[in-house]
């Protein structure tokens, strides 16, 4: 297992929109991706669950990847909410 | 056949098509019991609706990235399993399986803190809904789907509605509820989509798919037409398209009578929009600019620089004239944020004119913001409800106080800007001569004319065979304030109703009427009747 911190930057925090496109890239990931914030321990193949967590603009969250190119996988998820998911 | 009678005409014109009932189907989930063999069934008849409803949304997300999130969530391994579980487990058909997985996450958005989040509850359900409907076999209602002409039946439209409203396909429009000022009246005005709104009960006698005639001009719907009433209704459409078309190809003609007069002829507006749209027409301008809706739309006392941005964007968008109307509230119209006493007569009450000259601040960030607008226009002031000419001095007084504060600001405005008044007061009437010797135009408001010289309630329909702008004595207000304007060679124009009614033109103008100002919708048929007059 890999896992990395990392701050989102969106300025509604996670809405359906950055969700989304963060619940696709989670989906093409081979390894299980899990994210922690706070308590809360997210599924990120879910926007469901994603949503549901109601992650704030500003909030440091963990992502979690464990199995086959766990490497690889937390690196594009992490660059990926860096980069603001497409906003 | 039947023939239904409808008084509330939205938008007129002939249609001829099939019905599409644009109504939610009943989506209660069918409560069959299952056995533990039939689990996997029914969990594949949730696979093959949730693939066809992933596929729908798919398609919507192409043309709209809203849908990209409600794609995501159909897809959702969550709510599969949610479903899936409830299937297998709790031996739930499939439908209750759908509707209990679906609730369960949008009370969970609904308990959330954030409006946004709590909203994104409206979006699962919206899944669920399509989930449900594919499940049950219906048809979920979308006017974005539409491919062939109908008439669109539907209790009530919103604007969410009308953003789809295609009129390449929607021929007509009935409505339950609704009047002719409602939403759904204005769009289907500007899109000229033959309308009829309000009538009661109409739902239940209407059946999705069957042919049905609407003549909207008349007030009429004939349901299960027979053939012939069918040829004659086809025919009737295409005489009504025909001279569509040909008023249409009259705009470019400028409004000039057999005699030479040239006519101005000007749109009543209420906002920006409303000038973009009566532009198509080809108009002169502006002869009532309703200020009041700025003021009546808001949350406050709209400010100089807010009323500034408005009157600045409509004097320039305006080819000949732009004629605001200081604020005119009281009677009917009230403010959200400023209480009203209670009035016996509100008509004869603390109104329009009385109200300016009383707030006097407020007043002059009117005057300020039009001053300032009509740099970029030709811009004229016209003050409502005058009984007095010392209510026109004053408020004069009050536009030259407010141009000499601008100059010293260092503010531009038209120096000679016009200030002009309605003639919609009996008193205004009887002092016409006197009046336009220090306005520097008139501009007849016929509605409130008629009510107040005949004392009859224009909203009271017991009495509403009694009020008509072609009795007698309205008839000679009109040409005795036309004659008494001319004399002290001031323009008059009329901005009521009587304006945009085809029958009043030959009589308008045979008593030397310079300027028509009316609703959009009616200018193609003035026209036709100057141009032939």
């Amino acid at each position: 297992m890999v896992s990395a911190k990392v701050i989102v930057k969106n300025p509604s925090g996670l809405h359906a929109r950055p969700a989304s496109v963060l619940a696709q890239a989670a989906g093409k990931c081979k390894s299980e991706t899990i994210l922690l914030y706070g308590e809360k321990r997210i599924q990120l193949k879910s926007i469901l669950n994603i949503m549901s967590a109601a992650i704030k603009a500003g909030s440091e969250v963990e992502i979690q990847c464990s199995g086959d190119s766990e490497e690889e996988d937390l690196k594009t998820l992490v660059e990926l909410v860096e980069s603001g998911l497409g906003e | 056949m039947e023939v239904v009678k409808v008084e509330k005409t939205a938008s007129r014109g002939i249609a001829v098509a099939p019905v599409y009932l644009y109504q939610e189907p009943d989506l209660t989930p069918d409560s069959y019991a299952i056995t533990r063999e039939q689990a996997e069934e029914e969990q594949k008849k949730f696979a093959d609706a949730r693939s066809a409803v992933a596929e729908e949304l798919e398609k919507l997300a192409g043309e709209n990235e809203i849908f990209a999130a409600h794609l995501e969530m159909a897809n959702d391994f969550m709510l599969q399993d949610g479903v899936n579980n409830r299937i297998a487990i709790d031996q739930k058909n499939a439908q209750i399986a759908v509707k209990e997985t679906v609730e369960e996450f949008a009370e969970m958005f609904a308990a959330m803190e954030d409006d946004y989040m709590r909203e994104r509850g409206a979006d699962i359900r919206d899944i669920g809904k399509r989930l449900l409907a594919c499940l049950k076999g219906k048809r979920l209602p979308d006017l974005g789907s539409l491919d062939a002409p109908v008439i669109v039946a539907a209790r009530d439209l919103y604007p969410s509605d009308t953003v789809k409203l295609n009129p390449e396909f929607v021929k007509g429009i009935v409505t339950e509820e609704g009047g002719v000022t409602s939403h759904v009246s204005i769009i289907a005005k500007s899109m000229n989509i033959p309308t009829l709104v309000g009538i009661g009960g109409i739902l239940e006698k209407l059946t999705d798919g069957e042919t049905v005639c609407m003549d909207a001009g008349q007030g009429i719907l004939v349901l299960a037409p027979d053939a012939a009433t069918l040829s004659e209704y086809q025919q009737k459409k295409e005489v009504y398209e025909s001279e569509r078309r040909r008023l249409k190809e009259l705009r470019n003609t400028p409004a000039v009578t057999k005699e030479g007069k040239r006519i101005f002829l000007c749109a009543n507006v209420g906002n920006v929009e409303d000038i973009k749209k009566a532009l198509e027409m080809n108009i002169d301008g502006v002869g009532l600019f309703r200020s009041e809706f700025l003021y009546m739309e808001n949350s406050h006392f709209p400010t100089e620089e807010e009323q500034f941005a408005v009157y600045k964007e409509a004097a320039e968008l305006c080819p000949k004239e732009l004629t605001i109307r200081t604020l005119d509230i009281g009677g009917d119209k009230e403010l959200p944020y400023f209480t009203f006493e209670k009035e016996d007569n509100p008509f004869l009450g603390w109104r329009a004119i009385r109200i300016s000259l009383d707030m006097k601040e407020m007043f002059k960030e009117q005057l300020r913001a039009i001053l300032r607008a009509s740099s970029y226009g030709h811009v004229r002031i016209m003050f409502p409800m005058l009984i007095s000419l010392e209510e026109l001095r004053d408020a004069k007084e009050i536009v030259e106080e407010c141009k000499k504060e601008l100059t010293a600001e260092g503010k531009d405005f038209d120096e000679n800007i016009e200030l002009g008044m309605m003639m919609e007061t009996p008193a205004s009437v009887i002092l016409a001569d006197a009046f336009a010797k220090e306005a520097d135009f008139f501009s007849i408001g016929t509605n409130d004319l008629t009510q107040y010289l005949l004392a009859v309630d224009r909203g009271n329909k017991k009495i509403a065979d009694r009020y008509s702008y072609f009795h007698p004595a309205v008839l000679s207000a009109i040409k005795h304030i036309i004659e008494a304007g001319h004399r002290a060679g001031i323009k008059v124009g009329m901005c009521g109703e009587m304006a945009g009614d085809s029958k009043a033109v030959l009589k308008l103008l045979e008593f030397g009427l310079d300027e028509f100002s009316m609703s959009a919708g009616n200018i193609d048929y003035v026209r036709e009747q100057i141009l032939n007059a």
